[in-house]
């Protein structure tokens, strides 16, 4: 990859409102290059899933979200058959005295996430998202479609993607993947960005706060983290709680009341409020 | 360029990065269709391709600075993962996980602040004896059946059940010309819940911690989705170590990774440590879970209050068994033990693999049912 790509992508991703280090744009231009799935981890609220959207709207091509759950399966997760519709075919064939003939034909098929996006002619942008919360069949079960980009539905044959997808898969850690799943993945861990590009991010996603505000949202963020709470809180949280700023703001608050009022957003722990409220000083210096 | 680049990936494989075909198949064809000047962007490819945890990444990075530079660029120096709960400096296991790479001695000991009450031991254990071996086995039979158990999330065919399966129907229906003789359904089958125990390896639990990891090695040989921590000074996770077919080669392959065995008890730190990991804690989560520790907590014990009540909220069921209250006059009246009893399930008395395998025959019909908690008490 060029200097000259990674710009290039780097561009588009901001003026899509997704500010990337230059990891993560190695690892989504390789992902493209060599056609592989790439493997996303890191803490909650980096923005795991938002790159997948947004890469999404860069390549102009399709989104689409398969979430995972503890016992997803296939029916779910890549096919079903419309059965009530097969069995108004049966019958209606045994009316008109036809034999019954192509139950399994495409008509009948529900295609779900993983099919749709093998299917889809103009190709997509596949988010598999927080996989670990998947149990190891479904792991399993994606082998095949992570490795070749296809699947075997034993009533259709193998079907291959018509153009690769894009496919990102997302992971929190709550458990170990399997190696086998892994080795068909590129990987890559997205870390807390530093407080330049956060402030950034920030100034992209609430554009009317001042860089000033910006900054002093920032630190007192930082700040919070420093304490160890249950919950750091994520790029997610900074982000919707100088939107609350903002807004308060907006309505006639002043500065400390709008940080103050709307602390809700950024710490969801009961243990966490009392933490803040403790060290007030300390994370509101700046205001 | 090309031999460096093998040399590169030989050294790698020798310590355990890497290792397999296809991740060096990735590496190369990525290498080709980059620029070959730029360092930075090689380093990424690298840790993209090759890399599939945080962990390999601190054994990656010293490996590719070795081959490709003297010092690390600045722009690159920073991305280490931060993980205070997550990531491979927090996790406990770190020790044991890097021990085979010359990197694993800077590890060692900066996992946890240090303090004139850690000292390091390790476990020592007699073998188990013909009589213990029975119990074990005991155990191992006994254990599954008494475990509670939760509706799997996955259906399967059964023949009674709460939802239609319609495939079958339709399949049925297909040889009859669409006529439905008989309806087919689908139910949840019930399977065991995950069990996780943590136990004390500390000084004061000298005499009974080798009965209990014999028992976290029962359960870990019989019990589908089971968990082993110990914790002294330091939260290790046990279960790799301990599931080993025998009960000495496993006990022995643990004494390899408990380095704080026989030392001082920090048990509201240790719980924190294990709360604070998404991935242990994830073990909790609609678990029985078992703590086995005198809950002899030096000093302040409001940490231990906090973690325990945390642990009591995420589990199915916590229990907490202590080989002080094999007593029959023992009353939980240490001010750690009196602040926690209100968030147990139970606090039973358990010092052995005779009194353990009493309460997996008789006390484990309590955490069957609807939770009833004695008191209820806020945060």
């Amino acid at each position: 990859m060029s200097r000259a790509d990674r710009l290039a992508l780097a561009g588009d991703l901001e003026r899509e409102g997704y500010l990337a280090d230059d990891g993560l744009l190695t690892a989504i231009h390789l992902a493209r290059q060599l056609g592989l799935p790439l493997l996303l981890e890191g803490e909650p609220g980096v923005g795991k899933t938002d790159v997948a959207a947004v890469l999404a709207r860069v390549l102009r091509r399709e989104f689409i979200r398969l979430q995972c759950y503890e016992g997803l399966d296939a029916s779910h997760a890549l096919y079903e058959w419309d059965y009530p519709k097969q069995l108004l075919h049966l019958r209606l064939a045994e009316v008109e005295g036809r034999r019954t003939e192509g139950l399994f034909d495409d008509q009948f098929l529900l295609q779900r996430p993983l099919l749709r996006a093998l299917r889809a002619e103009a190709g997509v942008v596949l988010l598999i998202d927080e996989i670990d919360r998947a149990d190891s069949e479904f792991e399993a079960f994606l082998l095949e479609f992570l490795g070749d980009f296809q699947v075997t539905i034993p009533e259709v044959g193998t079907v291959r993607a018509v153009v690769p997808p894009v496919v990102i898969l997302t992971s929190n850690r709550t458990r170990e993947l399997h190696d086998a799943l892994k080795r068909r993945c590129l990987y890559h861990w997205i870390p807390y960005p530093d407080a330049e590009r956060e402030r950034a991010i920030i100034r992209a996603k609430a554009p009317h706060l001042d860089e000033r505000s910006a900054g002093r949202l920032i630190d007192a963020v930082n700040a919070v983290r420093d304490l160890a709470p249950v919950k750091r809180p994520g790029i997610a949280e900074s982000i919707a709680w100088a939107r609350g700023v903002q807004l308060l703001i907006h309505e006639g608050y002043d500065w400390f009341e709008a940080m103050r009022s709307s602390l809700g957003l950024l710490v969801k722990y009961e243990e966490d409020i009392v933490l803040v409220e403790a060290h007030r000083e300390e994370v509101f210096a700046g205001s | 360029m090309a031999e460096h680049l093998h040399g590169f990936l030989r050294d790698l494989t020798d310590h355990g990065v890497g290792v397999s075909v296809p991740k060096k198949i990735h590496f190369l064809r990525a290498v080709e269709l980059s620029d070959h000047d730029d360092l930075a962007n090689l380093y990424w490819i690298g840790r993209i391709s090759l890399t599939t945890s945080p962990r390999e990444h601190e054994v990656f990075d010293p490996i590719f600075w070795r081959w490709f530079s003297t010092t690390p660029p600045a722009l690159v120096a920073e991305p280490e993962p931060p993980a205070a709960d997550d990531g491979p400096a927090a996790a406990p296991n770190a020790v044991r996980d890097t021990e085979d790479h010359p990197y694993a001695a800077a590890d060692r000991g900066t996992g946890q602040a240090a303090s004139p009450a850690v000292r390091l031991g390790r476990l020592t254990f007699r073998p188990t004896t013909a009589a213990e071996a029975q119990l074990i086995a005991l155990l191992q039979r006994d254990l599954p059946a008494a475990l509670p158990r939760v509706a799997s999330r996955r259906r399967r065919p059964a023949r009674r059940g709460d939802v239609l399966d319609l495939r079958r129907v339709v399949r049925e229906a297909a040889r009859t010309h669409g006529e439905v003789l008989s309806l087919r359904w689908r139910h949840r089958p019930s399977r065991p819940r995950r069990i996780t125990l943590l136990i004390d390896v500390s000084g004061s639990m000298k005499q009974h911690s080798a009965d209990l990891l014999r028992f976290g090695h029962a359960v870990l040989t019989s019990c589908a989705r089971a968990e082993v921590f110990t914790f002294g000074t330091r939260l290790t996770h046990a279960s790799a170590a301990l599931r080993a077919a025998d009960p000495d080669t496993a006990v022995r392959a643990l004494s390899a990774v408990v380095l704080d065995a026989d030392g001082g008890t920090r048990i509201g730190s240790a719980l924190r440590d294990f709360l604070a990991n998404r991935r242990f804690s994830t073990m909790a989560r609609g678990a029985l879970v078992i703590v086995f520790s005198d809950g002899l907590e030096r000093g302040d014990c409001s940490t231990m209050t906090e973690a325990v009540r945390r642990l009591a909220s995420l589990s199915h069921r916590l229990l907490w068994w202590s080989p002080l209250a094999c007593d029959p006059t023992y009353r939980p009246v240490t001010r750690a033990m009196a602040a926690i009893a209100d968030h147990l399930d139970a606090l039973t008395g358990v010092c052995d693999l005779q009194t353990a395998h009493d309460q997996v025959a008789s006390a484990f019909s309590l955490v069957r049912g609807p939770r009833i908690r004695r008191h209820h008490s806020g945060g």
